[in-house]
C-alpha cells in the first residue's frame, strides 16, 4: 500500500490553521506523495483544496474516544503512513495520550513542557537572545493583579495556556475575559501578560528526532484585524542563531514543525510571545521563498532527494478565492436563522488589513459639519410637545440663583400624569382592569407622590421604609404594592401588614411571608423568564425550580389571591421584545394555573418603560391577551416611575469656560453640572437646551465641573460661536433616576 | 472507496453505491423498519408538570428570536440538551431531568413545539453517511455508556452502522403541500439535493399521512426515500 501522510487541522478561514500550507508545500516538492487532509469540522474549508488526495473526517473532539483514537493512530503509523499534526490541542492530546512514534511529526511531552507560555523556558534560558514580558497569574488575589495593571500601564494580554490571547486594558474587560476564557478552555490557569511594542515576527521550523532540518525568519508586513499573517517576507535565519538553536532542538528532541511568535522593540530586543508545537499557517511562504520546511520533514523521514529554489524576491501575500468544494466533503448545511439572532454585528468578514484607508471619500458622506453655525441650521431635530417647550423657554428667560439646579416642569409633570390617568380610564370599559403602580424608588417627591395619589394610582414599593413613605403621603397599605429583594428591610421595623400585593423573589422567602396574617391580599411570586437575563426573581431555567414554585402556589390555597409578576425594563429589552416576554409570562401563567387549579388573580407588569413608549402601549391588546389566556385575571398593573418622570425636571447649569479651536470655533466648554447631578448621562440620551432651543448633535464637547475623567455630559452638541461664560445651559430628562440616584460631590 | 473516489462517481452508478453501501449494513432491516421514537406519558402529574414545564419553556425561549415568522426552529434545544445516548423507553418526567438525550428524544421535543406553535409536524427518519472513524467512536461512546448503566443491547436501539447512520428528524406538513425536514438534534433544515459524501442525507421516511413535496420528489407515508 502507499504511504499516505496524513495533516490534521484544515480550518481554512479567518483564523486559519497549517494544514493547507503544509499539504500545498509537501505537494510542491512531492507531486507524487498521497496526502490526505484531517479534520474535526466538515465546514473546515481547507478539506476542498486540490493539493488533498483524500480526506479524513473524524468526530468532533468530545465525541472522541482516547483509547480506539489512539489505537487507530498506531495503527496508521504502524502500518508506515505518517502523520504531521498542526492543532496545538491535538499536539498535546497525543503527548499525554499516545506518546511518540517515528512517524509521528509533533513534539513530544518534555519539549512541550519546556516550550510551554508564558516563560517558554527552552528559549529564554539559552543565550538565544530571547526575553519574557512581564506576567502573573491570574488566579492570584485581584488585588495583585489590579497592582500588575497598574504597574503594566493597563496594557496587558490575558492568555490561555494553551491557545488564545485576549487584549485588556481595564478592570471590567479583564473580568469579563477572565472569565469567558476559563470556561472556554475548562481552566484557571490563565495568566497575564504585560503587552510589549514592536514589531511581531516570527521564526518557523522543521525538525526531527532533535535534528533541526530548517529555519526561517518572518517580517509581517500585513496582518488581519485578528492578528493573523497577511503578506510578509521570509528569510533563513542566521548561520550564528541556526546554529544556538540546533542546540536547542536537540535538547528538546524535537520532532515536526514549530513557530517561535516574538515582538521585536523599537531598540532590537526580541520579546518572546509563545512557542506554538506546529508549523504557522503561513508556512507555504516558507515553500515560495524558498526555504520549504514541511518538504525538508518529509524529505528527511522517507530518504527522498529535495531541490528548491530561493526566491529573489522572498515575500509572500495571501489572497482570497473561490474554489470547487468536494462533494464528498460535502458543506455544513444552513443553520437556522434563529440561531443566528444575537450573533453579528454585520462586521463579520468586512475586516481585513486597512480596508478603511481603501475606501474612497465621497462628496455627500463628508460635507464637513461646522462649515457654518451648526447650530444655526434647520434640519432633523425632535419636534417638541408645546407644554414642554413653552416652560423650558420661561426656565431659560427667567431662572436667576445658583447652579447647578434641579427644576421641576409643573405643567409637564401634570400632563404626564393626566395622560396615563386617562388612558387607564379608558381602558376601564374593557377586562380585567388595568392599575398603576407609581415606582416610588424613582422619584418618591412631594409632588410625584401627591400626584400619583390625587390619580388615584397605587404605591410600589420596594421596602418598609418606601411604604412608610407613602404611607405619609396618605396611601392605605391596601393601596401598596410591595416588591423587589429586600422588601422587609430594615428588619428592625415590624412589616407593615394589609398590603395590596406582595411578590416573592424566592421560594424561601415566600415560605417566610406565607407565614405572616394578614400580609397582603394578593401574594404571589416575581419570575425570571428563561432567556431574559436578570438578578431577580425565580428562575423558570430549570425543572425542579419549577418544581418548587408548583407546590408553593398549591400551599397558597385561599390564604391570600395569587399574582404574577414580572419587571423587564422595555426601554432595555425593546419594546416588541417586551411583548413577546409578556406573551410568555401569560403561558406560564396557564400553567400554573393549570397545574395547581389556584387562579391568577392579579397580574404585575412592572415598568422600566420609556416615556413615550409608555404613552403609546397598546392596553386594549394586553387587556385582550390577558383576557383570552387568563379569563380570571381580575387586574392587570403596571408600574411606571421613569416614564413618568424622567422628562419632568431639568438641570440648569452656568457656563464655566469656553474653548475654541484655531478657527474660532467652539470645541469644548465646560459646565458647573456634572455626573453627580447627571449620573445616567452616558446610559440614554438627554436633551441639552441652550436659551430655550434645543441643541442639535456636533462637534463640540460639554465637560461637566468634576476632575474626574469621565465627567462628559455631551460627546458631541452644536453649541452656537455666541456662547459665553455665565450662560444657562439646560439639560433636559434629568427627572426619575437622575434625581434619586444623584449625589453629592465636589461641594467642600 | 476514498472519498475522492466517491467525487468522480456517475449518477447511474449511484444507485448500485447505494444498494452496496445498504447491503453491508448488519442493522439495515431494523433501520428501515423502525417506527420513530416517541416519549411516553406517566398519565400523572408528574409527566404532566414536566412536559407543561417544557413548552411554557419553549414559548419563552422564542423571545427576541423573530417571533413575527411563522416558522420558529426551536435550535435552544441543543443548548437545553447535548446529544448523547438515552434510554428507551423515556418518559416526559425523566426527560425534563435529563441532560443528555439522543436524536429520537430530540426529535420528539421538536415536534412538540412545532405542534404549540400551531404547525403540523410529524416525525421522520433519514440514513445519514459516514466514515467507519467516526462510527467507530460514537459506538464506543454508546457501548461505554450500556456500560456505566449495566445495561444490555435492548435498552439502546442500533442506530450506529459501518458507514451509515440511523437518525431521528421531523417533517413539517406545509399548508402547500410541501414538506420541511428539520435536523432537530443539529439545528438545521435539510435540502433536497442529493449527494454522496460524509454526513450526507442518503434516505429519508416521512410519517406524515399525507404526499409531500419536497423538492422535485414526492414523500409518501412510510416510504423510504433513496435520495
Amino acid at each position: 500500500m502507499k504511504r499516505r501522510i496524513y495533516i490534521s487541522g484544515m480550518h481554512s478561514g479567518q483564523s486559519p490553521c497549517p494544514g493547507v500550507g503544509i499539504a500545498r508545500s509537501i505537494r510542491k516538492a512531492f507531486p507524487e506523495l498521497e496526502l490526505v487532509g484531517v479534520d474535526h469540522w466538515q465546514g473546515s474549508s481547507g478539506l476542498h483544496d486540490a493539493s488533498l488526495d483524500d480526506v479524513l473526517l473524524l468526530p468532533q473532539w468530545h465525541q472522541i474516544d482516547d483509547e480506539r483514537h489512539a489505537d487507530f493512530l498506531r495503527s496508521l503509523l504502524d502500518d508506515g503512513n505518517f502523520w504531521i499534526s498542526s492543532l496545538d490541542m491535538e499536539v498535546r492530546w497525543l503527548a499525554e495520550q499516545f506518546g511518540t512514534h517515528p512517524h509521528l511529526l509533533a513534539p513530544g511531552e518534555t519539549a512541550l513542557k519546556r516550550t510551554e507560555k508564558p516563560v517558554v523556558q527552552a528559549l529564554t534560558e539559552t543565550d538565544l537572545g530571547f526575553r519574557v514580558p512581564d506576567f502573573i497569574s491570574a488566579s492570584l488575589p485581584d488585588s495583585e493583579i489590579h497592582r500588575f495593571f497598574r504597574h503594566s500601564s493597563w496594557q496587558c494580554w490575558l492568555k490561555s495556556p494553551f491557545h488564545d490571547a485576549k487584549r485588556v486594558s481595564s478592570w471590567g474587560a479583564f473580568e469579563k475575559s477572565r472569565h469567558a476564557m476559563a470556561k472556554s478552555w475548562k481552566t484557571s490557569e490563565l495568566f497575564l501578560q504585560r503587552n510589549v511594542f514592536g514589531n511581531e515576527e516570527s521564526i518557523a521550523f522543521s525538525a526531527y528526532q532533535g535534528e533541526l532540518l530548517g529555519a526561517v525568519h518572518l517580517e509581517k508586513r500585513l496582518m488581519t484585524p485578528e492578528g493573523k499573517t497577511w503578506a510578509g517576507r521570509v528569510t533563513p535565519v542566521s548561520p550564528d542563531l541556526f546554529s544556538s538553536f540546533s542546540e536547542v532542538i536537540r535538547s528538546l528532541d524535537w520532532s515536526g514543525g514549530g513557530e517561535i511568535e516574538f515582538v521585536r522593540d523599537p531598540d532590537g530586543n526580541r520579546w518572546v510571545i509563545e512557542c506554538n508545537p506546529r508549523y504557522p499557517a503561513w508556512i507555504f511562504g516558507g515553500a515560495i521563498a524558498g526555504v520549504n520546511l514541511p518538504a525538508r520533514l518529509i524529505s528527511k523521514v522517507l530518504g527522498l532527494p529535495l531541490l528548491e529554489t530561493v526566491s529573489p524576491f522572498p515575500f509572500f501575500t495571501r489572497v482570497v478565492q473561490e474554489i470547487p468544494a468536494k462533494e464528498a466533503v460535502g458543506l455544513p448545511l444552513p443553520p437556522d436563522p434563529s440561531s443566528m439572532v444575537w450573533l453579528g454585528d454585520g462586521k463579520k468578514g468586512k475586516g481585513g488589513p486597512g480596508v478603511s484607508l481603501s475606501l474612497p471619500t465621497l462628496r455627500d458622506s463628508v460635507g464637513e459639519q461646522g462649515e457654518e453655525d451648526e447650530a444655526l441650521k434647520p434640519g432633523a431635530i425632535e419636534k417638541l410637545h408645546p407644554t414642554f417647550e413653552n416652560e423650558i423657554s420661561t426656565i431659560a428667560n427667567t431662572f436667576q440663583g445658583e447652579t447647578p439646579a434641579r427644576i421641576h416642569l409643573e405643567k409637564w409633570n401634570s400632563l404626564r400624569f393626566s395622560t396615563l390617568a386617562k388612558n387607564v380610564e379608558r381602558a376601564r370599559s374593557r377586562q380585567p382592569e388595568v392599575r398603576i403602580g407609581y415606582s416610588v424608588k424613582t422619584s418618591p417627591t412631594v409632588d410625584h407622590l401627591r400626584r400619583a395619589k390625587e390619580h388615584g394610582f397605587l404605591a410600589e414599593c420596594i421596602s418598609q421604609k418606601e411604604v412608610r413613605r407613602a404611607m405619609e403621603f396618605g396611601f392605605k397599605p391596601h393601596e401598596i404594592i410591595l416588591n423587589g429583594p429586600g422588601k422587609f428591610w430594615p428588619l428592625t421595623e415590624a412589616p407593615v401588614t394589609g398590603l395590596h400585593m406582595l411578590f416573592c423573589d424566592s421560594v424561601e422567602e415566600f415560605d417566610r411571608v406565607v407565614e405572616i396574617p394578614g400580609i397582603a391580599g394578593a401574594l404571589g411570586f416575581r419570575m425570571r423568564l428563561p432567556k431574559l437575563h436578570s438578578r431577580f426573581g425565580n428562575s423558570l431555567e430549570s425543572f425542579e425550580k419549577f418544581e418548587g414554585i408548583v407546590e408553593r402556589v398549591r400551599k397558597l390555597g385561599g390564604a391570600a389571591e395569587l399574582g404574577f409578576h414580572f419587571h423587564m425594563p422595555s426601554w432595555a429589552i425593546g419594546v416588541d421584545c417586551w411583548m413577546e416576554a409578556l406573551q410568555s409570562l401569560i403561558v406560564w401563567c396557564d400553567t400554573f394555573e393549570r397545574l395547581t387549579g389556584v387562579r391568577v388573580r392579579h397580574l404585575d407588569l412592572g415598568g422600566g418603560f420609556f416615556p413615550t413608549d409608555l404613552e403609546n402601549l397598546d392596553l386594549e391588546a394586553i387587556q385582550e391577551s390577558v383576557r383570552n389566556a387568563l379569563p380570571h385575571v381580575r387586574a392587570v398593573y403596571l408600574e411606571p416611575g421613569r416614564s413618568l418622570t424622567q422628562d419632568g425636571e431639568v438641570m440648569v447649569s452656568r457656563v464655566l469656560d469656553v474653548r475654541k479651536d484655531r478657527s474660532g470655533k467652539v470645541s469644548e466648554i465646560v459646565v458647573d453640572a456634572c455626573i453627580a447631578e447627571l449620573p445616567l448621562v452616558a446610559a440614554f440620551t438627554h436633551r441639552i437646551f441652550y436659551r430655550g432651543n434645543l441643541l442639535r448633535q456636533g462637534k463640540a464637547r460639554v465637560l461637566g465641573r468634576i476632575c474626574m475623567e469621565d465627567d462628559i455630559l455631551s460627546n458631541g452638541l452644536a453649541l452656537p460661536e455666541a456662547v459665553e461664560v455665565g450662560d444657562l445651559m439646560l439639560f433636559g430628562d434629568a427627572g426619575g433616576y437622575e434625581r434619586t440616584m444623584s449625589y453629592e460631590f465636589g461641594r467642600g | 472507496m476514498s472519498l475522492d473516489a466517491a467525487n468522480r462517481i456517475l449518477v447511474p452508478e449511484r444507485s448500485t453505491l447505494l444498494r452496496e453501501i445498504f447491503e453491508n449494513e448488519a442493522h439495515f432491516t431494523r433501520w428501515v423498519e423502525h417506527p420513530s421514537s416517541t416519549i411516553l406519558h406517566h398519565d400523572q402529574k408528574c409527566c404532566e408538570e414536566a412536559k407543561l414545564w417544557f413548552l411554557s419553556y419553549a414559548r419563552s425561549m422564542e423571545i427576541g428570536s423573530g417571533t413575527q415568522y411563522e416558522l420558529k426552529a426551536p435550535t435552544w434545544l441543543s443548548q437545553l440538551f447535548k446529544w448523547g445516548p438515552s434510554e428507551w423507553p423515556i418518559f416526559w418526567c425523566q426527560v425534563v431531568r435529563e441532560k443528555v438525550i439522543d436524536c429520537g428524544v430530540f426529535a420528539a421535543l421538536a415536534r412538540e413545539v412545532f405542534k404549540a406553535q400551531g404547525h403540523e409536524p410529524h416525525p421522520a427518519q433519514a440514513l445519514l453517511s459516514y466514515n467507519e472513524t467516526c462510527t467507530g467512536h460514537w459506538q464506543q461512546y454508546w457501548d461505554k455508556r450500556k456500560e456505566k448503566k449495566k445495561r444490555n443491547d435492548r435498552d439502546f436501539f442500533p442506530w450506529i452502522g459501518k458507514q451509515l447512520v440511523y437518525h431521528e428528524i421531523c417533517v413539517l406538513e406545509m399548508p402547500d403541500g410541501t414538506g420541511k425536514f428539520y435536523d432537530s438534534t443539529w439545528g438545521h433544515w435539510y435540502l433536497p439535493q442529493s449527494r454522496i459524501g460524509f454526513g450526507a442525507l442518503l434516505a429519508i421516511r416521512s410519517e406524515c399521512s399525507r404526499l409531500l413535496k419536497w423538492g422535485d420528489r414526492t414523500i409518501s407515508c412510510g416510504e423510504w426515500i433513496d435520495l
